[in-house]
């Protein structure tokens, strides 16, 4: 499936969601990607339907279990993770 | 920025006991000058017990934050150094600097994350911090990666 819509999502949806979010943005410039959504929120909104994509925190990997698309981060802010799992999820 | 970072809310703290005196420390400033309600301090911990230290991002970095409905008055942050790091659990990560976040709506503190950002992607930025002596240097550092 085209990925249109990147749901980032934390526990409150304030502040790690962000800065995956602005991560998220940053990565898929440098990738050359343009054109998708890119939102962050409380995991509780994670649902399907909500976004084509989620991505995580691994602390969070229990309630994003049932959604078929998720990237899930080790480490939340280094870069090269994201970009790794980013490509792999896009390409 | 400069309305989300007051000077007066930045502090350099020899150490403390553990991760409750930590929260305690790092939210007390924005208790004083009225941008969170004293009980923050109470919900942060609480959640803590309740989903683990959800705020550590990465070695060194608490981002210790509650929802707005939690006792946020006006969106604010404080940033507290802490000379003796401190461990939110016993395997965590040794955390140095903490950043109380007061977010009023999910959007409006994004220069303050911009911020953030910006210093913890580079080894050296977060050197300094660490090692600031005066709370001025702490300041423009960070006022200076939000501009950016």
């Amino acid at each position: 499936m085209e990925i249109k819509r990147i749901m980032c999502c934390c526990g409150s949806g304030l502040g790690s969601s962000m800065l995956v979010r602005m991560n998220v943005e940053k990565a898929l410039g440098k990738l050359g990607y343009s054109g998708i959504d890119v939102s962050h929120s409380s995991v509780s909104d994670a649902v399907e339907g909500a976004a084509d994509l989620f991505v995580v925190g691994k602390d969070l990997e229990e309630f994003v279990s049932s959604l078929p698309s998720v990237i899930i981060l080790d480490n939340i802010m280094d870069m090269n993770e994201l970009e790794t799992k980013l490509s792999e999820v896009l390409k | 920025m400069k309305d989300m970072l007051k000077l007066e809310n930045v502090q350099i703290v020899n150490g403390v006991k553990d991760w409750i005196e930590a929260i305690h420390v790092g939210v007390q400033p924005l208790v004083d000058t009225g941008y969170v309600e004293a009980r923050y301090i109470d919900e942060i911990i609480k959640n803590t017990e309740k989903f683990g230290p959800y705020y550590v991002l990465c070695e060194n970095l608490a981002l210790l934050h509650a929802s707005a409905e939690q006792g946020v008055i006006k969106k604010q942050v404080a940033i507290t150094v802490l000379k003796e790091p401190v461990k939110f659990k016993e395997d965590g990560y040794d955390v140095r600097l903490l950043v109380t976040l007061a977010a009023s709506d999910p959007e409006s503190h994004m220069q303050a994350m911009q911020a953030i950002s910006n210093i913890f992607s580079d080894e050296k930025r977060i050197a300094m911090l660490v090692n600031a002596d005066t709370e001025m240097e702490i300041y423009r550092q960070f006022i200076a990666a939000a501009n950016e």
